[in-house]
């Protein structure tokens, strides 16, 4: 019998037997999974845990002290403050203009994008450029760019004979927050252009053969095949989308704050609001959880009256 | 029968009552046809092809346009010297080049700080999250842990779980443990948002890899975690990028949880800070913000010209920063 020792330096003995310990299941999960868990834990599910916990109470923000409210807090926004109702319905407009604009500009983005034309990479580089834009960068930028007297959307649009004069597009009460949810389209429709460009690219082109050799039309093909194919995404991304635009917080409150007249006080602004500047953390915390369970119940609905089936399934 | 409308076949839509169909039905050529033909096919391919394209072309040209003028717009503005930056009619490509902003920025504001503080938490938050998201996902699809799906369910659901929403706990809770104004603190919470999407991207990603590439290192006499390290993690590497990248951009323009966790001057980041130094006391500072903007620019245009593959792999199962 061979000595190990004599024909393995014992450095490598030792990292095989290091490798060896790695490798028994316990240490296996310890190291892959445990991490992980823990991790969540901490900044997941017990945050989210404390909210609900404060939510019960009142906290202010400088006093140490929580005192304990019940549903108060509860009851107070649910059938006393017509500013939370008000907040919702502007959250409500904004997701779903925003959301209305994703869909239809990205997805008219990423067919013409399943085309070839020259320059495909620096195109496509381009337009999924806006997604890896910081929102507030973004922000910043349109304020300069939007400015009411040196701007240069504005004096374009004047130029171009599109407007009589320049305007201050986020001044006005009426339009402001449908401004903003524009702006914000420039980065987000991207969301929608790359999750849809994907999906295009896996439906083979022998659908589309076969087809125009049965004598489909350009529309005919689209209808049949490309819209079926995209069903399972589009409701996906809609979900996700109509979620985020519905919680979006950094763009609106970069552009406009609380809007003129409170115009774009959306939920999520009014919420920081009230955490941040009134420093009532505990009614901060109950908003939060009632704003959570109203798009969760949303979400869920969605989920079971339309199926968006394997698409969204977790594995 | 709608599909043979439009073909160009003889016989089909003709008007019966025509008298072309006097014509022996053996014999009837395309020239025989009467019934109503589209204008459009009465075009030549080439020429349809060229109308085809040119619609293909300006689509393209005008939506590239409309991204890419306000990204060059913002980087232009930040060489102009003062008196072009905020001009009624300016040129499109600046008569003047001068770095003045650029060299007020670095050494004549808090700038540098804020650029410090960003790229520790954005350093911390891609370690941090893409260590904890590839181990985890490698467990979670070869390891038979008890309640795993349950918890990949929990974690894609506090995917939907807002930032704003998520700082307001995490800043009682913070403020309760002294982690306000930290930048552990801020790594958490931006990994926080990071996190539930990366581990479901990379336990997508591991399952796609054939888990017999392990066995069959297994079976030649590798350990499992030999398995894992020298087969699975270089077979994994594009995931992995995707999700280092999707962490860089969460954190580096985190704007958010920065504003709510980070409340002393000194630990804002380079999107807190833009907004609280050069927007201060409605005196906007615009070349300042310019350049400040231009900085904050330069990864996401490496990384869309780089690295496109592997960001819009990750991008395409839906993050979003």
């Amino acid at each position: 019998m061979i000595d190990v020792e004599t024909v393995m330096p014992i450095s490598r003995a030792r990292r095989d037997r290091l490798y060896e310990f790695l490798s028994q299941r316990r240490m296996m999960i310890g190291f892959t999974v445990l991490p992980v868990v823990l991790l969540f834990t901490l900044i997941l599910a017990f945050p989210i845990l404390w909210a609900v916990a404060a939510s019960f109470h009142d906290i202010h923000a400088f006093d140490p002290e929580w005192h304990w409210v019940g549903l108060e807090n509860y009851v107070h926004y649910l059938f006393d403050d017509r500013v939370f109702w008000h907040s919702l319905w502007l959250s409500a407009s904004f997701a779903a203009v925003s959301v209305a604009i994703h869909v239809v500009v990205g997805t008219a983005v990423a067919l013409l994008l399943n085309h070839t034309f020259p320059f495909k990479k620096f195109v496509s580089a381009v337009l999924f450029l806006p997604f890896l834009i910081p929102t507030a960068i973004l922000g910043f930028g349109i304020t300069y760019m939007m400015n009411s007297t040196f701007g240069i959307v504005n004096w374009t649009l004047v130029d171009l004979g599109i407007m009589e004069t320049t305007r201050g597009w986020f001044g006005n009460p009426d339009t402001a927050l449908y401004v903003v949810a524009a702006v914000n389209s420039w980065k987000f429709y991207a969301l929608v252009t790359i999750m849809v460009y994907a999906r295009l690219q896996s439906i083979p082109s022998e659908h589309y053969e076969t087809a125009k050799i049965m004598g489909a039309n350009a529309w005919e093909r689209f209808r049949d095949i490309t819209l079926p194919n995209l069903k399972g995404v589009l409701f996906l991304v809609v979900l996700l989308d109509t979620i985020w635009m519905f919680f979006k917080f950094d763009i609106i409150w970069i552009l406009t704050g609380e809007g003129p007249s409170y115009s774009t006080r959306i939920s999520v602004i009014y919420a920081y609001q009230v955490a941040f500047q009134r420093t009532a953390l505990g009614d901060a915390a109950a908003i939060s959880v009632l704003l959570f369970v109203i798009v969760g119940a949303g979400a869920l609905t969605y989920f079971y009256v339309l199926e968006p089936a394997e698409e969204v399934r977790a594995e | 029968m709608s599909h043979e409308v439009d073909r160009e076949g003889p016989g089909h839509g003709a008007d019966r009552e025509g008298p072309s169909h006097e014509v022996d039905r053996e014999e009837a050529t395309i020239m025989d046809y009467r019934g109503s033909i589209p204008v459009w096919r009465h075009l030549r391919y080439r020429h349809r092809r060229l109308i085809r394209r040119s619609i293909l072309y300006v689509g393209i040209a005008f939506v590239t346009l409309l991204i890419l003028l306000p990204v060059l717009w913002m980087l232009t503005s930040a060489v102009r010297p003062v008196g072009d930056v905020i001009t009624r009619n300016p040129s499109l490509v600046p008569s003047t080049v001068t770095v003045e902003h650029f060299a007020d920025l670095f050494f004549d504001s808090r700038f540098p700080i804020y650029l410090r503080n960003t790229v520790i938490v954005t350093a911390g938050v891609v370690l941090l999250s893409t260590t904890c998201a590839t181990l985890g996902g490698y467990g979670l699809t070869r390891i038979d842990v008890p309640y795993k799906r349950t918890f990949a369910r929990g974690v894609l659901f506090t995917y939907m779980f807002p930032p704003i929403l998520l700082a307001i706990p995490m800043y009682i809770l913070w403020s309760n443990i002294g982690m306000i104004n930290t930048h552990l603190g801020l790594i958490l919470a931006i990994t926080a948002r990071v996190l539930p999407f990366s581990l479901w991207l990379m336990w997508k990603f591991f399952l796609n890899v054939p888990y017999s590439l392990e066995e069959s290192a297994q079976m030649a006499g590798a350990t499992r975690f030999q398995a894992f390290k020298d087969i699975a993690l270089p077979i994994a590497k594009p995931g992995i990028i995707a999700v280092a990248i999707l962490a860089f951009a969460f954190a580096w323009g985190d704007y958010t949880m920065a504003l709510v966790l980070m409340t002393d001057l000194d630990m804002f980041v380079i999107t807190t800070g833009i907004e609280a130094s050069f927007f201060a006391g409605g005196q906007i500072d615009w070349g300042l913000v310019l350049a400040g903007c231009a900085v904050a620019l330069i990864p996401p245009l490496l990384f869309v010209y780089f690295l496109q593959k592997y960001y819009v792999h990750g991008m395409s199962a839906g993050g979003a920063p």
